[in-house]
């Protein structure tokens, strides 16, 4: 323990000592950003006067910030940073999560985008090359870079890069889990401590718990569009599938991975193992406790947890489940903090900002109080942060477990992302609740999609 | 024997009407009923909670900036619908009583307009506004909402439908077209006008994009982007969703009611000449 302080203090220091350094050098310009890392003392005894005291104004969309739902975790991030660094203002503005993407849009067409954006993975090469988002690595020296980014996730990370750059900085972030209600198990003479770990396992479960309580067994979520596509493109990653090729120009909807996996999913609904609600229902019925089975990203733990509490049954959480023999691959959902100032200053300032909220303090209030991971896993562990918190909260243990098999869910290319994205979550729909034949209708998408790649 | 069948046929029709407007008040009594609900409840499906809770008000009011939202929502509207009612009626009176060179297409050009979709002038719109500086201000809401087409075309038409006798008797006395307009026609035409009111009065109150495009902070916004901020990706709080939308509800049915009142006056009053 006490030598972990002492290399975090010496951290800290080394940390501090490189900023100092890459703003002096970085020219005049940054003055104002070099003295954010003096400390407050200094700014609030001087009082407000002189050119030390100019203050950046940083906006920042975010679909957190007001929200009910994390809302407050979020604003106290922002002042804590705020407090720490007096010439920086964040003027957070609380945009939905459904409308983010139009509203960044018509700010870029004014030519006054939003300096820092709360946004999708999904959405990075439009972020990109549309919005014109900085890549990180351009505001830093490696030697900082490094630094910063010791003990984060390596996965998580590499989720932020398109084409060789950091543009994204993950923050929010979840993976798919399968909750399951103790309860449920118990009642059907199934041991809540051996959760099933594989589909067929799962399977059997869900027949089990639907024969023995009425109940039904499970629901894989992605059959509503709105859910996203990471989590089907998790399964088929799951079952060595890739989803576009290596050089991104062809789609592989209609592989034979792509297939077998869903048509296993298909083998479940037909079974009468999975349900035939959409992911809306699902939810309501695992809140309601009606519903044995529930992979979802693990984000919807807080809801999940008040309805375990309201209707009173027992909420657990286990591990993504497998094809058999083969590892997962669960991909995330969630969204990177992107920096679209075009200001050199305010560049700067966003980067403070960003550094802060994607530190072990930071991410400590992300999980704690917004309830996504923690990318820096170590704080977990360590007394001044999270391990209290994490010894009362079991059900985050196999979503990190999970971080170091974290894949990154494909970003399709070009301007039709968004239409390729539905017409495969259309063809997944399809597939899974009717009774189309499953090759055909992916065989169908995989053409219909492809016409759209740029 | 007639009277019997009478019976029975209004009979039917009176249960027919009430199935219809049970069917139409229960959502608004399960909105109302869910705010009152605990969390443990939200998703059962009795018709009667078991325990009543004013924590989704309260919540509401913790959460969201309420009276400042409920005041922009309301100036905005109250200043659309004013200026979008007095722009139609000068614009209909001289579309319905006079024909001028190029009034049809005049006229014409209008009823385009109406179908050219928001997402195609947002962004024009966006740009104007912000050049201005207006970002963020009421003034800013209001603006691109001053003149509306629907108002217009529907305001035309009844306009048209005003007997022509008595505006020429009246210029025969020596009134002006103003006052024509001021003392006969929108006089007599009270019904039609508080009805299209209260039209354009749900439409301002229910706009959502063009507040949230505009405004950066919660207490310059909008109640229908504070409703947004108890629905997530991982899932909405119905409580005080619920909750929010019985108070946002309660302005337009005061509206309604207000009006209605009008409504129903005119036509008592057109009964009495």
């Amino acid at each position: 323990m006490f030598r972990q302080k002492i290399t975090s203090g010496v951290l800290v220091t080394f940390i501090l000592a490189l900023i100092l350094t890459a703003c002096g050098t970085s020219g005049s310009n940054n003055a104002p950003a070099t003295n954010a890392g003096q400390g407050s003392a200094a700014n609030s005894s001087q009082g407000n006067t002189g050119e030390t005291d100019k203050e950046i104004v940083i906006s920042f969309y975010s679909y957190i910030l007001g929200n009910s739902k994390g809302g407050q975790g979020a604003q106290k991030l922002i002042d804590e940073f705020e407090a720490a660094h007096p010439n920086i203002r964040i003027e957070g503005v609380p945009v939905p999560v459904a409308d983010l993407l139009g509203r960044v849009q018509a700010d870029v067409a004014t030519g006054t985008p939003p300096d820092v954006a709360q946004l999708g993975f999904g959405w990075m090469d439009l972020i990109a090359n549309g919005f014109g988002a900085v890549p990180l690595e351009s505001l830093v020296t490696q030697e900082e870079w490094n630094a910063n980014f010791e003990g984060f996730s390596p996965k998580g990370m590499e989720l932020g890069k398109y084409d060789g750059h950091t543009y994204g900085l993950p923050f929010t972030f979840s993976t798919p889990v399968l909750f399951y209600n103790a309860d449920l198990f118990r009642q059907a003479g199934l041991s809540p401590d051996q959760p099933p770990v594989t589909w067929d396992e799962v399977k059997e479960a869900a027949l089990q718990i639907n024969k023995v309580t009425g109940a039904e067994g499970v629901h894989f979520s992605g059959l509503t569009p709105t859910t996203g596509d990471w989590i089907v493109q998790s399964l088929i990653g799951s079952n060595s599938g890739k989803i576009i090729s290596e050089d991104r120009k062809t789609l592989q909807f209609d592989s034979p991975e792509a297939i077998e996996a869903i048509s296993m999913w298909r083998g479940l609904v037909d079974s009468g193992a999975h349900d035939k609600l959409n992911d809306n229902e699902a939810m309501e019925g695992m809140i309601q406790g009606k519903l044995g089975m529930f992979v979802m990203t693990s984000a919807i733990q807080g809801s999940l947890l008040k309805g375990a509490e309201g209707t009173g049954w027992e909420l657990r959480s286990a591990e993504m489940p497998a094809f058999a023999g083969k590892p997962t691959t669960p991909m995330n959902s969630g969204s990177a903090l992107f920096i679209l100032s075009q200001d050199p200053e305010k560049q700067q300032a966003a980067w403070e900002f960003l550094k802060f909220v994607t530190s072990k303090r930071g991410y400590s209030i992300i999980t704690s109080e917004i309830g996504y991971l923690p990318l820096r896993p170590e704080i977990l562990n360590e007394e001044e942060y999270l391990k209290d918190w994490a010894a009362e909260h079991p059900l985050i243990e196999p979503n990190i477990r999970q971080l170091d098999r974290l894949t990154p869910a494909e970003a399709f290319p070009g301007a039709n992302f968004s239409q390729i994205a539905t017409i495969l979550m259309n063809a997944v729909q399809t597939s899974v609740l009717s009774n189309a034949d499953v090759a055909e209708t992916l065989h169908a998408a995989q053409a219909e999609a492809q016409k759209l790649m740029p | 024997m007639n009277y019997r069948k009478l019976t029975l046929r209004s009979l039917t029709k009176h249960a027919v009407m009430l199935a219809l407007s049970l069917f139409a008040v229960f959502p608004f009594y399960w909105m109302i009923i869910s705010s009152f609900r605990t969390e443990a409840e939200m998703y059962s499906s009795a018709l009667w909670p078991k325990h009543w809770t004013w924590d989704n008000y309260a919540d509401v009011w913790r959460m969201i900036p309420m009276l400042d939202m409920l005041g922009n929502s309301t100036a905005m509207s109250v200043a659309q619908t004013f200026f979008q009612l007095g722009t139609a009626i000068l614009a209909a009176y001289a579309f319905s009583r006079w024909t001028f060179p190029g009034s049809r297409v005049l006229f014409l050009m209008f009823a385009l307009t109406w179908l050219i979709p928001f997402q195609v002038t947002m962004i024009p719109n966006y740009v104007t506004i912000s050049a201005w500086g207006w970002r963020n201000t009421l003034q800013g809401l209001i603006a691109p909402n001053l003149v509306s087409a629907f108002a217009i075309i529907s305001m035309t038409q009844s306009f048209k439908a005003f007997p022509k006798g008595i505006t020429e008797a009246a210029l025969l006395d020596g009134a002006s077209s103003w006052s024509i307009l001021w003392r006969m026609y929108v006089p007599n035409m009270k019904a039609s006008i508080a009805s299209l009111g209260i039209l354009l009065f749900i439409n301002s109150w229910n706009e959502y994009f063009w507040p949230l495009l505009l405004t950066n902070k919660l207490e310059n916004t909008v109640i229908q982007i504070g409703l947004q901020m108890f629905m997530s990706s991982d899932g909405n709080a119905w409580g005080p969703l619920m909750a929010a939308a019985v108070i946002t509800s309660v302005p337009i049915l005061a509206v309604y009611l207000m009006l209605q009142r009008q409504i129903v006056d005119s036509f008592v009053k057109m009964g009495l000449k």
